[in-house]
């Protein structure tokens, strides 16, 4: 059994910044663990510019790796199946097999969760074609898939909105954006793009129906000022109602102090500026307390 | 053209069934299915309820079987390697006209023996099932009531007959029946088949398959009902909950099911629109009844919802010159048998998951009388689930990881299942996401299969290529 002083779940912006400033500040013994083959969590999948001012998500992974001290062990393509109340972590990998690591403190960076569909009081069929805008956002920039057009995207959220971007400049038809709220709920540097481009917006409404046996034929839209229905056919839902916390690791675990959370599966940000400040917050208090015995 | 004795049309739990018990048989056999995997019609969407058996009229085949298949449900999941939960049931009233229905089903129950069964008042239920609210006025206990994946089930007894040597045919719809000489002629999308026999499993075309053929007696009229899962962090009940309304025909459902999630499920409905479509007023009353019966489950942790379909048998009648539906829903099982080696399960709904090996059996041992056949003393009823790291000791799981590596790799993060999990399923025959979820269980989670679509589709498609 390996052990280490901290261990941190999730190689992404809040892991990554939480592992160097462990370090810097002199702990030298931390296993970074992340399930993808590569470091940067949801980061690679952002293809779109904005991250620390004018980067895309990939470059700003590049700049983030760039001073990242080598002498840090990282473990990639590994899951963390579970952690427990001893101080362990179990965790499955191809390189690695099937192995228990224990720690001293426990850094939580493991992202957030996509809303779906499934959660939702929608009522209709459950064909192929209905996605989370996070789903489409990996299909298009990693595995090089487009979704059937046209498209309708519910949910007016920034990451809604940069998928309706992204799908238009692809050539794939967004036909309407619906939103809940009276207005879109995006910033306004992603808003932009619905004049630009003539994506339309419907407010104050929502989705209420799925259609569709084996593949999606349309979305029903219910209209809460009008008090209308319409059906508008089409071949993709992208479901981009909003983020939650992934902490389904530490479920049932109660308040532990070795425990840390970090970046989106503590709040979730709208910047990424902020994940990680959090990280490195989390990876100096993490060594603080090794330092001070607890 | 193909020859073979028997033709099986259907493979949703019922037909696979049919199929795995005429390999008792010395008798050749094809399963027909129209989609490109077997268990996507009605056994998709299904409450998963073994059944005990008090609900039915005492002295029918249907109460037989019932309480019968229930007793040997541990043997079948063990041949079968499928998990099985004997929950126990408490079936709950809140008003003297529940009360009157519970007294009902318990000499029912007691008529057809149904073991362990206890009417109990409504404070010892509350302290049995703490989840539920007060106010229940009696409830009947039934310890032999449990809970199994309908489609692992099914998928199973699927396995276990192609390993027994039955031939299936997927993707193939059958368009028309002929009589000849030798039985009968199959005309199916693919090829005509001369059988001796035929057994309709046809689902929810099971009338009208033997309408191509025979004069209208039977026909399915639709309803529909809606289901709510919640992520299996949540705390649930331990046992199966069924909600008996004031108002007839009216309650719901909770089956804490054998992955731990919470399965809701509602009365039935007319059907409104497509098949397996759910309606939100439905869905809004299931939600309603749920908070008030069952206060301490929390509604927020539902991560699916989705509609079913149950085919219920109408005996027809000469109206004005015209053959219609008589606007009764029968209640007993429609075996029909119109000519010799010709039987069809016609509508057959709740407790037919209870029943699928009983009823399997049933018309195996029928077909045989008919077709003179022998019996196969070859016959294995053991099939071997796929193994699944997530209930491996650590050891085991250890071992296995070295031994091969794509034990190790996690694809479905949620609910823990690795990629050599996902291969395995693909060769026993997924050909879809869906065909990959029914067999391993991914994309349950709470997730949704957000996480791992893409990286399951890809390993499909690599299998596709390897056929080619």
């Amino acid at each position: 059994m390996n052990y280490y002083e901290i261990v941190i779940v999730g190689a992404g912006a809040a892991g990554i910044a939480a592992a160097k400033s462990a370090y810097e500040a002199g702990c030298n013994s931390i296993l970074l663990i992340d399930r993808k083959k590569e470091m940067g969590g949801i980061l690679l999948q952002c293809a779109h510019r904005g991250f620390g001012s004018h980067l895309t998500g990939v470059e700003y992974t590049q700049k983030l790796l760039e001073q990242f001290p080598e002498k840090i062990q990282v473990l990639l393509d590994t899951t963390v199946l579970s952690i427990s109340p001893d101080r362990t972590v179990i965790l499955s990998g191809v390189a690695i097999g099937f192995r228990k690591v224990s720690f001293d403190q426990l850094i939580m960076a493991t992202g957030c969760l996509e809303i779906t569909l499934g959660s939702l009081p929608v009522a209709g069929t459950r064909p192929e074609g209905v996605y989370t805008a996070g789903q489409v956002q990996e299909m298009v920039n990693i595995y090089h898939q487009l979704p059937q057009g046209p498209v309708v995207i519910l949910g007016s959220g920034d990451l809604g909105l940069i998928m309706a971007k992204q799908l238009v400049l692809e050539g794939i038809e967004v036909l309407a954006m619906v939103e809940k709220k009276p207005k879109c709920g995006g910033m306004a540097r992603n808003q932009r793009c619905l004049s630009e481009y003539n994506i339309p917006l419907i407010c104050s409404a929502t989705v209420t129906k799925v259609l569709g046996e084996e593949y999606l034929t349309g979305v029903k839209v219910y209209n809460f000022h009008t008090e209308e229905e319409q059906v508008i056919p089409c071949k993709s839902l992208l479901v981009a109602v909003g983020l939650c916390p992934d902490q389904t690791l530490i479920y049932g675990l109660g308040t532990l102090n070795w425990i840390h959370l970090c970046g989106n599966c503590n709040v979730v940000h709208p910047m990424v500026d902020a994940v990680i400040l959090e990280g490195q917050k989390a990876g100096i208090t993490a060594w603080d307390k090794i330092q001070r015995g607890n | 053209m193909k020859v073979v004795d028997t033709v099986v049309i259907g493979g949703g739990v019922l037909g696979c069934f049919v199929a795995r018990n005429l390999m008792r048989w010395k008798i050749s056999v094809v399963l027909l299915e129209e989609k490109n995997d077997v268990c996507m019609g009605v056994t998709k969407a299904n409450t998963a309820i073994v059944y005990a058996g008090y609900d039915n009229q005492p002295g029918s085949l249907k109460a037989e079987m019932t309480v019968h298949g229930n007793e040997v449900f541990d043997t079948l999941c063990k041949d079968l390697e499928v998990p099985f939960l004997r929950r126990g049931s408490l079936m709950v009233g809140f008003g003297p006209q529940a009360d009157k229905v519970m007294q009902k089903k318990f000499n029912h129950g007691i008529r057809n023996n149904v073991p362990g069964l206890r009417l109990i008042s409504g404070k010892e239920a509350c302290e049995m099932e703490p989840h539920l609210a007060s106010g229940v006025t009696s409830a009947l206990y039934a310890p032999t009531t449990g809970t199994v994946n309908p489609w692992q089930l099914g998928i199973a007894a699927y396995e276990n007959a192609i390993q027994n040597g039955c031939d299936v045919w997927l993707k193939t719809k059958v368009i028309g029946i002929q009589k000849t000489e030798y039985g009968y002629a199959v005309e199916t999308t693919k090829e005509f088949i001369e059988c001796r026999a035929i057994l309709n499993c046809a689902g929810l075309s099971a009338d009208k398959i033997q309408e191509l053929l025979f004069p209208p007696t039977v026909r399915l009229i639709l309803d529909g009902s809606e289901f709510l899962v919640l992520d299996r962090h949540t705390a649930t009940p331990e046992h199966i909950i069924f909600h008996e309304s004031e108002e007839a025909g009216k309650g719901i459902t909770a089956v804490p099911t054998v992955e731990g999630n919470l399965l809701l499920a509602s009365s039935k409905r007319p059907m409104d629109g497509e098949y397996f479509s759910t309606s939100s007023k439905s869905m809004d009353r299931l939600r309603s009844i749920a908070a008030d019966i069952l206060p301490k489950v929390d509604l927020n942790q539902v991560i699916r919802s989705f509609g079913a379909v149950r085919p219920n048998p109408h005996w027809m009648v000469e109206k004005k010159g015209k053959l219609v539906p008589d606007g009764k829903s029968i209640g007993s099982f429609v075996i029909e048998n119109p000519a010799p080696g010709f039987y069809s399960l016609i509508g057959i709904k709740t407790p037919g998951l209870t029943c699928a090996d009983e009823l399997g059996k049933y018309l195996a041992d029928r077909t045989a009388e008919y077709l003179n056949a022998l019996p196969n003393r070859g016959f294995n009823p053991k099939r071997q689930a796929i193994r699944a790291v997530r209930k491996m000791n650590f050891e085991t799981r250890n071992s296995l990881v070295m031994r091969d590596p794509d034990y190790g790799d996690i694809v479905c993060q949620c609910e823990d299942i690795s990629k050599a999990e996902i291969l395995e399923a693909i060769r026993r025959g997924a050909t879809s996401i869906a065909g990959v979820k029914y067999r391993v269980g991914v994309g349950m989670g709470q997730c949704q299969g957000s996480r791992c679509s893409q990286i399951i589709s890809k390993l499909l498609e690599g299998a596709r290529h390897e056929l080619l």
